[in-house]
């Protein structure tokens, strides 16, 4: 390319000039500029902002992933708060989809204004944007989210500067966010990762004869946290998962081969983390590389029971076990009453059985009872709903969620097998086995705010006191009908 | 001419030596376990091989017309989503992941056809009323390239949602087959790479010996010149914009089915295609292969052998991809094959 001369132009400086040949007169053009980030910002926040404002309305922001690897439960994430709005405190929507927006709830008396929903893509530096739009310019009091494992542990580090705020996780399940970070208005009312694992390591190791184990999740937070649930509770029994054998795919890879190739084949069984989308490129690629899936030897984290990716992966997975906070046929009173609220967004109820839309539904379904229980009261920095909400519990759509002294959720872990389709169907059915009862985040002591957070090493391989649920599992059948809440 | 040499000596004298360490390094852990040295190259080989169909479209476009199309990967994508859903609703192709309605060798290639060809067109529609009144302003054709790439980014969110599909291959064809020893996936292997190798050799052809590629190897050289001969050149132009956008649609339709379709591919072949074209040469279809084959092989052998006794240091694999870059401008600004403009 020839570079060309560039002439030097001189321009007069606009203050220079007497005020009629001025372009622009200067305050108009700093006031256009003004405007520029509120253009950006309306149309960023397209619907829900034409609440009528009152003095007293308790303003709610809701913030998920609209980008990213789980960009595609977006709708489930905000239907499952907002269906909770319009089941008990007489919210109308706005339109067909969650993301329209919601008006008319009010609770303890007072209106509930959505300022706004953030649009995150599982990034931190991007949950924080989001949130801060949603904390600081649209002056949410209560923030709902975020989705995704570093999200979470920024946000709930975020929440310690905003104390007068309060702030429910969405579904991001890294341990940090409450192990370690312990930010006292950051309540989270969904299990973390290693929680979801809960099981799998005692199923492994007694009902599956492991003894060696590989593992293999994105390089992130959250599956740093769902492997070492498997590998904390696999090793303490006497299993074992060497480094080598931990394999990390960097989030967001197209092309999973040379991971796969790196799975050492002298192993019992393989642990899978990878999440959101990439399972599904994942599995596709190790099929073509080791053959069809030996479920004996594979299983499966959180993610295999999702609605969605068992729609888009079928029945390669039928048989394999994963472990999830989600009984997909379980039959309580709770979980028909939970189904019936999310009935005002159908495609959200499609996927009621998504950690994605439970997580959300749980996070408003205890703001909800807790803003009941002190009348909307949102003065003195909002202790009195801050201290509501640390003794609230859910009664959920599969068991009882309270919270701990760190405000991180105590529940009961389930161990399913994933069936072939119905007929007529080619997507394949959920059976759950087995309760693993009344799941701390510590796995029983294992870890604690001094332990070394979940990462590519940690924790290390270790026989110790097994957590108090291994043995302890009961089997349950949910076609008989008699499973206790 | 004499001290400019001098002064490239330097950086090659650096290069030299972590050359040969990195080598020396991959042969050793290569011959620990030839087994696993063997299928890396193959994951190398291959995508070097989808590489190279994406990168071949994207240099051709600006060896002739200076423009560097920033949504050459959105055309990627987009091509992916179009024969997808062609595979669904015409032939009833589950969406499923290997299982469900299986897909015919008819219900695979009739929507890549379609695809390619409505991607081809949406190539020339993009040149003919977005760039060809900007000719030769080439920050003006990136920057609207880059708006193109954002909004079709966007509208395919919006449109195909936010999870991976995936593209049916036929089931007559195998899984996968076994190549000295190690099973491999077939559709990488032998389609993948049979298209690719397809593609350079047609492309040489065209280039070399027929009157469409004189005059496109004479644009090249100088454009002015041409037109000056007589030769429509806006005619060539959009020729050419059409086979770049359809080679584009072809490993659109490629990646979808050796891996997925998901948002996001679309900046990330882009921005592959790029480090193939500043490692190759811009504008050279050997410097693409040459450039494909070096990105493709730097990415799989990184994901492997970036450990080092205990020390686990695979995560940092992307970086190497730019110490690439930076190792070949080093001592060859221009790209292994360039020619100054």
């Amino acid at each position: 390319m020839r570079a060309r001369r560039v002439q030097p132009i001189h321009i007069p400086k606009e203050v220079n000039l007497p005020r009629s040949q001025r372009s622009v007169g200067s305050r108009r053009l700093f006031a256009s500029i003004a405007l520029l980030p509120l253009l950006a910002l309306a149309a960023c926040n397209s619907s829900p902002s034409n609440t009528p404002t009152t003095s007293s309305a308790i303003k709610i922001g809701i913030l998920s992933d609209c980008q990213g690897d789980f960009g595609s439960f977006y709708n489930d994430d905000l239907g499952g708060a907002l269906a909770v709005l319009a089941a008990h405190y007489g919210g109308k929507a706005t339109g067909a989809k969650p993301s329209d927006g919601m008006t008319g709830a009010k609770i303890g008396g007072k209106d509930i204004q959505i300022v706004g929903f953030g649009c995150s893509d599982s990034t931190a530096n991007k949950a924080i944007e989001e949130t801060r739009r949603l904390v600081e310019q649209l002056g949410a009091d209560i923030l709902i989210g975020p989705l995704s494992g570093d999200e979470g542990i920024a946000v709930a580090n975020y929440a310690k500067t905003q104390p007068n705020k309060t702030f429910l996780n969405g579904i991001s399940g890294a341990q940090d966010a409450t192990l370690k970070v312990q930010a006292p208005n950051f309540f989270r009312f969904n299990p973390d990762g290693a929680q979801w694992s809960s099981g799998l390591g005692d199923y492994a190791y007694n009902k599956l004869g492991w003894r060696t184990a590989a593992v293999i999740g994105d390089d992130y937070a959250f599956p740093y946290t769902s492997l070492a649930g498997f590998i904390a509770e696999f090793c303490s029994i006497g299993g074992s998962i060497p480094n080598s054998n931990r394999i990390w795919p960097p989030l967001g890879t197209t092309d999973y081969s040379s991971f796969v190739t790196q799975i050492p084949k002298n192993i019992d069984g393989l642990f899978v983390g990878v999440g959101g989308a990439g399972l599904i490129t994942f599995l596709k690629q190790y099929i073509q590389l080791r053959g069809a899936l030996n479920t004996k030897h594979i299983m499966g984290n959180t993610f295999w029971p999702d609605p969605q990716l068992l729609k888009a992966i079928g029945t390669p997975m039928v048989g394999a076990v994963a472990a999830s906070g989600i009984a997909g046929d379980a039959s309580f009173p709770q979980t028909q009453a939970y189904k019936q609220e999310l009935a005002i967004y159908p495609a959200t109820q499609a996927d009621a059985a998504s950690v994605f839309t439970l997580g959300y539904w749980s996070a408003m379904t205890a703001l909800g009872q807790a803003l009941t229980s002190v009348n909307g009261d949102l003065s003195n920095g909002q202790k009195a709903l801050q201290t509501a909400l640390a003794s609230t519990v859910v009664q959920g759509p599969y068991g009882k969620i309270s919270l701990d002294s760190n405000r991180q959720a105590v529940f009961d872990n389930w161990i399913v097998q994933i069936t072939p389709p119905p007929s007529g169907s080619n997507v394949p059915g959920i059976k759950t086995i087995l309760r693993v009862p009344k799941v701390d985040q510590t796995f029983g002591g294992f870890f604690s705010p001094t332990t070394p957070a979940p990462s590519r090493t940690d924790p290390t391989c270790t026989k110790k006191t097994p957590p108090p649920w291994v043995g302890n599992e009961t089997p349950v059948d949910f076609s008989a009908g008699n499973v206790q809440y | 001419m004499s001290s400019r040499l001098d002064v490239r000596i330097v950086p090659r004298a650096f290069l030299v030596l972590p050359g040969l360490a990195v080598v020396a390094w991959i042969a050793y852990k290569g011959s620990q376990d030839a087994q696993i040295f063997w299928i890396v190259t193959l994951n190398g080989l291959t995508l070097a091989a989808l590489f190279f169909v994406v990168a071949a479209g994207f240099t051709l476009i600006f060896g002739l017309m200076r423009v560097v199309n920033m949504a050459h990967g959105s055309l990627y994508l987009l091509a992916g989503y179009i024969a997808f859903t062609l595979q669904g609703s015409w032939y009833g192709v589950s969406g499923n992941l290997l299982s469900g309605t299986p897909a015919t060798v008819t219900s695979w290639v009739v929507p890549m056809i379609i695809a390619i060809i409505v991607i081809g067109a949406a190539g020339v529609l993009m040149q003919q009323v977005f760039l060809r009144w900007n000719q030769g302003q080439d920050l003006r054709q990136a920057l609207i390239t880059i708006a193109i790439s954002v909004i079709l980014a966007d509208q395919m969110v919006a449109h195909f949602g936010g999870i991976a599909e995936s593209i049916q291959q036929p089931a007559t064809w195998p899984d996968s087959v076994s190549l000295l020893g190690v099973r491999y996936g077939f559709f990488r292997l032998v389609v993948v790479v049979g298209a690719a190798l397809a593609i350079g050799a047609v492309l040489f052809l065209v280039i070399k010996r027929t009157r469409f590629g004189m005059i496109i190897r004479a644009g090249v050289d100088d454009r002015s010149m041409v037109s000056a001969l007589g030769v429509n050149i806006q005619l060539v132009f959009a020729g050419a914009f059409f086979i770049g956008a359809l080679l584009a649609g072809l490993a659109g339709v490629l990646g979808g089915t050796m891996i997925a379709v998901q948002p996001g591919n679309d900046s990330a072949f882009l921005l592959d295609s790029l480090i193939v074209v500043i490692i190759g040469g811009m504008g050279s279809l050997g410097g693409a292969a040459i450039g494909s084959i070096a990105l493709g092989l730097v990415n799989s052998y990184a994901d492997v052998y970036l450990k080092f006794g205990g020390t686990d240091l695979t995560n940092y694999a992307i970086l190497l991809t730019f110490v690439l870059v930076v190792a070949v401008l080093a001592v060859r600004p221009l790209g292994l094959f360039g020619r100054p403009a």
